[in-house]
């Protein structure tokens, strides 16, 4: 990263007006994230959401900011040397002894040419997305391509190759002296940046996700608060399976606005993986899109509140493409840049994509509950996601009083 | 796992004449409940914070009479009950249960003491046993019991190119086993899917028919 915060052209154009409060970065080489052709991390999500976007009118070009590269300095600050090295080299075509032990050549994280430079290209758009808010150049910001919260500082792990969260993390702090807050409520814990900064104490990291007792990585228990400075900036909210909306709802309310006003960031990085969805199928948190949406507007709101509106977000998971990533991903973007979300999806769309899609696309925003059968035990699993709010009391409170005067309960 | 893989190495050893109010302040100023007895390299015995602590009770107690200024040896449990480096950790942590003791020192196979194991450190390789540190998704498989069942299962999951990070098995009944594995991908679903079309009972993750 260069010293001074450059401009793009998209970014100049309306910097002229006063800036667009609201970027949307986005540049065609982000679609050269696909790990196989058969990979369920798709960044044809993007495109859906992008078109969706278009169709209903919330996204035009004044929106549009293209990244530019990042320097290997930042990246160096989050990966290892050696690390970097096996990415390069199996990203040239040619082997290294260390490509296993490095997660890499894995069925999640397969080899391809290039893939080294189709990484950094997502992870210069989500530092990109931090430092046009950071800066002040625009007021929220969202990538889509972005959110890999998996990898760790010297291995590959779960789709996700290197970390740009981190590294947009790292930017905002190292370059902006900024405290920021990362809440990722993907349906899988996000390890890679809870362990990247589990011992700061300018960064708090706030995951909601599927219990690692069923659920991808294993990790993510109440009992994983940071270490050292970092003590008590690390929150883990583990839900049951099937867990629904209302649970869902009530276990986020208890902990997201408390946790942003005990900690006051600058800013807050939203991981904004959509695969907590009831049609995902790899995780089985059960929610609809009304209560995904829900969740966007209310990080929206305490941006507002708690932080001067600076909020960035990127997309992550979400592995149901064409019915689910662009309903709960058009209304990230709505929830962003402060516009309403139409109920009903425009035919247009519809038929563009529907010959692609083995499943019928759905007309309305929000899912139809009526529709869906009753999953059982349902107060059964209220119950246990109280319990584990209260876990989640009885060890983060004493930490939190000392820390901040301040509590969950 | 073996003793010696979970054992902390750098004990501290006291010797019998230390005055016992001494040997407290050195427990409280480094955290440590447990200090094996040695004299002239012979290890006699061990002291826990609980021995000291009846020394100091008004509560009728076996150490009655003794004082903070007598020496420590008057307190000890001797011989000590010790474990071998060597010893599987399963075996030794059988001792410390049956026994009912916080903590053992560790002797080589001349008698020398070279550390020392807690029941924290027991926890501490059940939990690392169970494999929960790597990123992995959890699968838990039932197949039948008998030779070449979980042969065949590691052999579906190795043919898909998916590591196997930990195994955990129960007999479920005289027919069943039941494995607990930790494998390295964050598509449990879809290979539990896949293992289900080649005929075996995937327990875990439930097969998908929430729409």
């Amino acid at each position: 990263m260069s010293a001074e915060p450059t401009t793009s052209a998209a970014d100049a154009s309306t910097t002229a007006s006063g800036a667009t409060p609201y970027a949307f970065v986005y540049d065609p080489s982000l679609g050269e994230y696909q790990l196989s052709d058969s990979h369920p991390f798709k960044p044809l999500r993007l495109e859906l959401t992008r078109s969706l976007l278009e169709c209903v009118g919330l996204l035009d070009k004044t929106h549009l900011v293209t990244p530019e590269p990042i320097s290997e300095a930042l990246l160096r600050r989050i990966h290892t040397d050696d690390y970097i090295a096996v990415v390069k080299t199996l990203s040239a075509g040619r082997s290294h002894d260390l490509a296993f032990r490095s997660g890499l050549g894995t069925a999640d994280n397969p080899i391809f040419p290039g893939m080294h430079d189709a990484i950094m290209a997502v992870c210069s758009a989500t530092v990109k997305a931090v430092d046009l808010v950071a800066s002040g150049r625009a007021q929220r910001a969202l990538n889509l391509s972005g959110g890999l919260h998996h990898a760790f500082a010297d291995r590959a792990s779960g789709f996700c190759v290197y970390n740009d969260l981190a590294l947009g993390i790292e930017h905002a702090a190292q370059h902006y002296g900024l405290r920021v807050l990362y809440l990722d409520i993907d349906a899988h814990h996000g390890d890679g940046v809870q362990q990247l900064f589990y011992e700061r104490g300018d960064v708090m990291t706030v995951s909601i996700h599927e219990s690692g007792r069923y659920l991808f990585p294993g990790t993510g228990h109440t009992y994983e608060l940071g270490k050292n400075d970092g003590r008590g900036l690390s929150v883990n909210v583990p839900l049951e399976p099937f867990t629904e909306d209302d649970s869902y709802l009530e276990c986020f309310e208890a902990v997201v606005p408390a946790a942003i006003e005990a900690f006051r960031p600058d800013l807050i990085l939203l991981q904004a993986g959509a695969d907590m969805h009831r049609y995902d199928p790899l995780a089985d948190l059960a929610l609809s899109t009304r209560s995904i949406g829900e969740s966007y507007r209310r990080v929206s709101e305490l941006a507002d509140e708690f932080c001067d509106g600076r909020l960035v977000a990127t997309g992550g998971g979400g592995y149901d493409a064409y019915r689910t990533a662009p309903r709960a991903w058009s209304q990230l973007w709505a929830a962003l840049s402060r516009q309403d979300m139409p109920e009903t999806l425009p035919e247009s769309w519809r038929q563009r994509w529907q010959p692609r899609s083995d499943q019928p696309l759905p007309s309305r925003l929000y899912d139809d509950l009526t529709s869906w059968d009753a999953i059982p035990r349902q107060s059964d699993i209220e119950a246990h996601n109280r319990t584990v709010l209260r876990r989640l009391r009885n060890t983060l409170d004493p930490v939190w009083r000392e820390r901040f005067g301040y509590t969950l309960g | 796992m073996l003793v010696k893989d979970i054992m902390t190495e750098r004990v501290i050893a006291i010797d019998p004449t230390m005055p016992i109010g001494d040997v407290y302040a050195l427990m409280e100023q480094r955290n440590i409940r447990h200090f094996p007895i040695v004299r002239n390299d012979d290890l006699i015995g061990i002291v826990s914070d609980r021995d000291i602590r009846s020394v100091g009770s008004e509560l009728p107690s076996s150490k009655q009479g003794v004082t903070l200024q007598d020496p420590v040896e008057r307190i000890m449990s001797a011989p000590p009950i010790t474990t071998y480096a060597a010893d599987p950790v399963e075996e030794s942590a059988h001792i410390l249960r049956e026994r009912k003791i916080g903590a053992m020192p560790v002797v080589d196979e001349q008698d020398r003491l070279i550390g020392i194991v807690t029941g924290i450190d027991f926890l501490e390789a059940l939990i690392k046993m169970t494999g929960v540190e790597g990123a992995t998704s959890r699968l838990e498989v039932e197949v039948d019991n008998r030779p070449g069942s979980l042969a065949a299962l590691s052999e579906a999951i190795s043919r898909r190119g998916v590591n196997i990070a930990s195994v955990l098995s129960t007999r479920k009944d005289t027919d069943t086993l039941s494995f607990v594995l930790r494998v390295g991908t964050i598509d449990g679903r879809g290979l539990a899917n896949e293992l289900r079309e080649e005929g075996f009972d995937v327990v875990w993750p439930t097969e998908t028919k929430l729409v």
